[in-house]
């Protein structure tokens, strides 16, 4: 502890960060798994940003045009249940409509879900922690408490009940959004405790270190010292867990999907597509192995490059 | 010790007011009159009130809290909205022997099989056998339950095809037909066990007390059972409370792929009915059986190890 405190600087714990910046992505570089990670994630935001678009340009005249921005594709044409083609790169599904349509567009709610999740993650599990740990007394008690209530439901019970609930009337209200929205919140809900226990522990741990306790002796403000000197040394850890935290949001997206609770058909999502391909397993196992290959692979994406996240902020793991 | 047990039924008795609470505050807040919807387009007052009367509407809400928890310490899960006047532990009570065997099956299965893979893979530590029993558990547990189950019914499919014995993939008309449904459930526990036993176990071997009760002279089969695996399974068990939330959320999966009339797939039915009721109910339900499993993780952790009660 002691050894470590020499190179915090006596005032600006927020200079360290910004040095270690460098060394931080050449050593996430080292880590293959997750530079190979990183460039699928992106490979799978461009095709998803502007997939659509691009194939609505390219498509054969045969297919109708592809309805990006409201979610849904009317992709009809050619047999169904088809296995890949020169027109149908990823063939079609039971209802003929193209699959690789469907992906594209399927893939924008599962990044869409993952981002709302994460940023409402962040902004309130974050925060809340941040606060706990800082201010302590009757905050701590309250942000505590309410993270246990909701501990309180099992896995994804809670994120089930609130959209089996609302899920109507946030789809009379605002459609396919309405229920994007909804889907995201329930899962928020059932994260953001996790990501303030996190943030609330690192933050006490902190509190305890010589740079703070300096800079409390000095009279710095408490809104000073969470802001300069601790929030800057648990940004790595809320980065570490946001990354995780998008592998389970990706799968338990599908899960709500798949019990019909997410997105409504004719809308596409992964699991959506998981849902209506499983019955024609029989006839064309390549439409279930499809969306279930690419949500494997983006579930695994964001498990590597959190642990590498982690590995390159800890030098003590390597 | 007594302090100990006394500080964990406290905790255990807010996690269920928690959970009674937030689930009554979610449904009261669910849009739409539901006695309007069970009585369709026949607008009669007199009949709304007797309905509105039946199902404790006309209360104030706290007293509508109160009379729901007076409920449930009776077994009393209040009254379905799709089924007027029928009761909902009479819809899921059919369902939960099915869940039940599911759930507890999966259970066993996850750690007969978890538990010795991973005393094997940590006693032949970096060895070809610690290879695949490690990748064979990380892909256990990474795999998404319902890309496992297209996986082995497409087999299952081909074995069919090539006139092999198959086993059934949907409902449960014969004792196999259970075989499919109960792995998939367990898989990811299972992989998750494995991984946990042979951590915890490779830690252990290294210990101190390990080495002793070598040089004294011991056989493996003492020196793995008594001082070896008791101690590795320690950490085991605080994984089970966990599991077992995993096993919560895989069932409703599993239930509605396989096609199993259980507890899963009857509130994903009701779902679609709206009949708010019977999730409500699934959710206090599910939420107490994995409260009771941490309160028993809790007190065999501190019989196993007693420095735990000691400390708080």
């Amino acid at each position: 502890m002691a050894a470590r405190s020499k190179v915090q600087p006596t005032t600006t714990g927020a200079t360290t960060a910004a040095a270690n910046a460098p060394t931080l992505w050449t050593r996430l570089a080292r880590n293959h798994w997750a530079v190979v990670s990183l460039a699928f994630l992106i490979a799978v935001v461009v095709a998803a940003g502007v997939g659509p678009a691009l194939y609505q340009a390219l498509a054969p005249a045969d297919l109708q045009p592809l309805r990006a921005p409201d979610y849904q594709d009317y992709t009809i044409s050619g047999p169904s249940e088809s296995w890949p083609s020169a027109t149908h790169w990823l063939g079609g599904d039971d209802l003929g409509r193209d699959t690789l349509a469907r992906l594209l567009t399927g893939l924008r709610v599962s990044l869409a879900v993952a981002l709302l999740v994460e940023t409402i993650n962040i902004g309130l599990g974050a925060t809340l922690g941040l606060l706990a740990g800082t201010l302590g007394g009757w905050v701590d008690g309250v942000v505590s408490r309410l993270a246990d209530m909701l501990f309180a439901f099992p896995g994804l019970l809670l994120a089930i009940l609130i959209s089996a609930i609302f899920g109507t009337a946030a789809q009379d209200v605002a459609g396919d959004m309405g229920r994007l929205l909804l889907v995201s919140t329930a899962l928020a809900l059932v994260s953001w405790p996790l990501m303030a226990r996190f943030v609330r522990g690192q933050t006490l741990s902190l509190r305890q270190r010589d740079f703070v306790l300096a800079a409390e002796a000095i009279g710095a403000r408490q809104s000073h010292i969470m802001l300069r000197h601790i929030l800057p040394n648990v940004v790595g850890l809320i980065i570490t867990a946001a990354t995780l935290d998008m592998a389970s949001v990706v799968l338990n997206e599908a899960v709500l999907s798949l019990l019909g609770l997410g997105i409504q058909p004719p809308g596409s999502s992964l699991g959506l597509m998981i849902n209506q391909a499983q019955p024609h397993l029989e006839q064309n196992w390549f439409q279930l192995a499809v969306p279930g290959l690419t949500l494997t692979l983006l579930v695994l994406a964001f498990s590597f490059l959190g642990d590498g996240i982690r590995d390159a902020l800890d030098p003590t793991t390597l | 010790m007594r302090g100990f047990l006394l500080r964990r039924l406290g905790s255990a008795l807010f996690v269920l007011f928690s959970l009674t609470l937030l689930t009554f505050v979610i449904a009261r807040l669910a849009p739409g009159d539901p006695i309007m919807q069970m009585m369709g387009n026949r607008r009669d007052p007199v009949r709304y009130a007797a309905l509105q009367h039946q199902y404790g509407l006309d209360q104030p809400v706290p007293v509508q809290y109160l009379q729901y928890v007076g409920g449930l310490l009776h077994g009393d899960l209040g009254m379905s909205f799709q089924y007027p006047g029928r009761p909902v532990t009479t819809i899921l009570a059919a369902g939960l022997p099915v869940s039940l065997k599911l759930g507890l099956g999966a259970l066993l299965l996850s750690t007969l099989v978890g538990v010795p893979l991973g005393v094997i893979a940590a006693l032949r530590r970096n060895g070809p056998a610690d290879r695949i029993i490690t990748t064979l558990m990380l892909g256990l547990f990474s795999i998404p339950s319902f890309v496992l189950i297209g996986l082995l019914v497409w087999l299952d499919l081909a074995l069919y095809r090539a006139g092999w014995p198959a086993l059934p993939v949907a409902g449960l008309q014969q004792p196999t037909s259970w075989v499919l449904p109960i792995f998939v459930l367990a898989a990811s526990s299972m992989g998750y066990i494995a991984r946990i036993t042979r951590s915890s176990m490779i830690e252990v071997l290294g210990q101190d007390y390990i080495r002793t009760a070598r040089s004294k002279g011991l056989s493996a089969v003492v020196i793995l059972g008594r001082h070896g695996l008791r101690n590795a399974l320690l950490p085991l068990l605080t994984v089970l409370g966990p599991s077992v939330a995993f096993l919560v959320t895989g069932a409703f999966v599993v239930e509605k792929l396989f096609n199993l009339p259980g507890i899963g797939n009857t509130t994903i039915q009701s779902i679609g009915q709206r009949d708010y009721p019977v999730i409500q109910a699934t959710t206090i339900l599910l939420g107490v059986a994995v409260l009771i499993m941490n309160l028993i993780t809790d007190l065999l952790y501190s019989v196993f190890d007693p420095r735990i009660a000691r400390q708080g």
